[in-house]
């Protein structure tokens, strides 16, 4: 389990994260997410020893990382992609981390096939587009099939087909056991892979909980094939009805399944009837800007 | 880049055997040397230091007679120590440059202990490189020297090259650990040896002997003034060791 409690990172009087506590639990997907420049990555560095905390502390299964006896064994880490010695070899820049970690050489070639660079294990890591490197940043983290994983970002510059092989990746490791945490600052990236959402701005956590609590529906859409009658029956039952786009009806506070039952009723024909979703930019909206300053 | 993609094993662990506790400090000296030769600058370094020493003294001979072989040895010595300041910049420094400290924390979070393996291995890699440059050197001086060369203070000469070929590498590390920048180091170094250092030997001779690590290898070689030269290159690997030990364990991973 991992344990972040109070940490705070001053520079000089510019408070970059600010009393952040969560806990991680194993078996779970957590995502992180926040704008560039809201502290997820100093966070995700203070939590790795890297960047000196100005109070605060963070533990691995009651340590400190930095007091683990092999920590590469323990949380698989990928922060920065680029951070690859662009003369070496994909393959040689793993061996050495396998050396490093006290895994077998050979989990080098079995990693790199695990994200697929086994044909670009020997060319140099310089000629290694974005996406090829993240993946070189995974199978680094992988090495020893550590129970924690740590992700700052991963999904930047890979193909939609890496992004769902990432999704895999990372629920099949929160299925085995594993802890999972994952930053983004884009919410599409990552709301079908994680269990649970850290909202950070501004260097505080402003929200935590499921995706679907914080996320959740809030009112439906229903197109009808005659709209101004459905609307007419919602209005009816008791519902405020706004018009959307492209004939739609727009029914805040109503659930998909009120809006069935006005439909069924009537004998009104759908043609389509969804809930709407708050998007990240919403709630992100919603959770920094200070009370009284929305119009 | 291949589309075939896996995904991971069934159970956490149970098909990777990791080591329970990190490195040990063998095992750190040891993967720091493949780090040092794991890329074509450091290659081309450990070539250049081998190497350097006997092209220049075949080249030498078009001009000049060799009839002292502890002197043009001292030459070497310190022509391949220069080398091998930047092999060990750039077993430091470079780590720096390319962000790659980042994952060499993360994996051994005790920086005190990956700069001792570090300064370890460049010291047991620039001897070793020493030792080849100075080996070939003699060859080439005991092929194109007079007939009846003067064999004097031969041996001394080769320690002194092979310890400088360590001395000037862990100095090297030092100085790339305290400006985590390798043109920095770079510079810097050579700007003071090369271009400071004869300043002030026009300035105050004295002075200057008691600073030019360069003059010291080659005095040392020779046989003169060994307290002293001694001083002034375990002077420069202290200042610079502990510099870069200092300012490696205050400096944040960013």
């Amino acid at each position: 389990m991992i344990t972040v409690s109070g940490l705070t990172k001053r520079y000089g009087d510019r408070t970059v994260v600010d009393d952040v506590s969560f806990t991680l639990e194993p078996g779970t997907v957590t995502g992180f997410l926040g704008p560039n420049g809201a502290g997820k990555t100093t966070t995700m560095r203070m939590m790795t020893g890297l960047v000196p905390p100005s109070a605060g502390s963070a533990t691995v299964d009651g340590r400190p990382y930095g007091e683990l006896p092999n920590p590469g064994a323990v949380v698989g880490t990928l922060l920065d992609a680029s951070a690859v010695h662009p003369g070496r070899t994909g393959r040689t820049h793993l061996r050495l981390l396998a050396t490093a970690i006290g895994v077998p050489a050979e989990r080098a070639d079995e990693v790199l096939a695990q994200v697929g660079l086994t044909d670009a294990a020997r060319r140099r890591v310089g000629g290694y587009s974005l996406g090829m490197r993240q993946r070189l940043g995974i199978a680094g983290a992988l090495l020893a099939d550590p129970p924690v994983l740590m992700f700052d970002e991963p999904v930047n510059g890979l193909d939609p087909e890496g992004i769902r092989w990432m999704r895999d990746l990372l629920r099949g490791h929160a299925a085995r056991g594993g802890t999972v945490l994952l930053s983004s600052h884009l919410l599409g990236e990552v709301e079908h892979t994680v269990d649970r959402l850290l909202v950070i701005g501004g260097g505080r956590i402003v929200a935590d909980g499921s995706v679907a609590s914080l996320l959740g529906a809030d009112g439906a859409v229903v197109r009808a094939a005659d709209a101004s009658a459905l609307g007419a029956a919602l209005e009816a039952a008791g519902f405020h009805v706004e018009p959307g786009d492209d004939g739609a009806l727009v029914v805040p506070g109503a659930r998909p399944a009120d809006i069935g039952a006005v439909a069924a009723a009537g004998g009104h024909v759908l043609l389509d009837l969804r809930p709407v979703q708050r998007g990240l930019e919403d709630l992100f909206f919603q959770l920094t800007t200070p009370e009284g300053t929305l119009s | 880049m291949t589309t075939t993609l896996t995904s991971s094993a069934p159970s956490l662990g149970s098909s990777v055997e990791a080591r329970r506790t990190g490195p040990s400090l063998p095992t750190l000296v040891g993967l720091e040397m493949r780090k040092s030769l794991s890329h074509r600058s450091g290659r081309a370094f450990a070539a250049s230091a081998a190497l350097l020493g006997p092209a220049g003294m075949a080249l030498a001979a078009t001009d000049a007679e060799f009839g002292w072989v502890a002197g043009p040895i001292g030459i070497v010595g310190s022509m391949t120590g220069l080398v091998l300041l930047a092999l060990g910049v750039v077993s430091t420094a470079g780590e720096w440059t390319h962000r790659t400290v980042q994952t060499t924390f993360l994996l051994v979070p005790q920086r005190g202990r990956v700069l001792a393996a570090k300064s370890v291995a460049v010291a047991v890699l620039g001897a070793a490189f020493a030792a080849v440059s100075a080996g070939l050197s003699l060859a080439v001086i005991a092929a194109v020297g007079v007939a009846d060369l003067n064999w004097d203070g031969t041996g001394q000469a080769l320690v002194t090259a092979v310890g400088a070929g360590a001395a000037f590498a862990v100095i090297g590390a030092g100085v790339g650990a305290a400006t985590a920048n390798t043109p920095a180091a770079l510079t810097s170094l050579y700007l003071l040896i090369m271009g400071v250092l004869p300043l002030v030997r026009a300035w105050n001779l004295e002075l200057a002997q008691w600073l030019d690590p360069a003059e010291a290898t080659m005095v040392l070689a020779q046989g003169d003034a060994e307290a002293r030269s001694i001083a002034v290159l375990a002077g420069w690997v202290v200042v610079a060791t502990v510099a870069g030990w200092v300012l490696t364990h205050s400096r944040p991973v960013d």
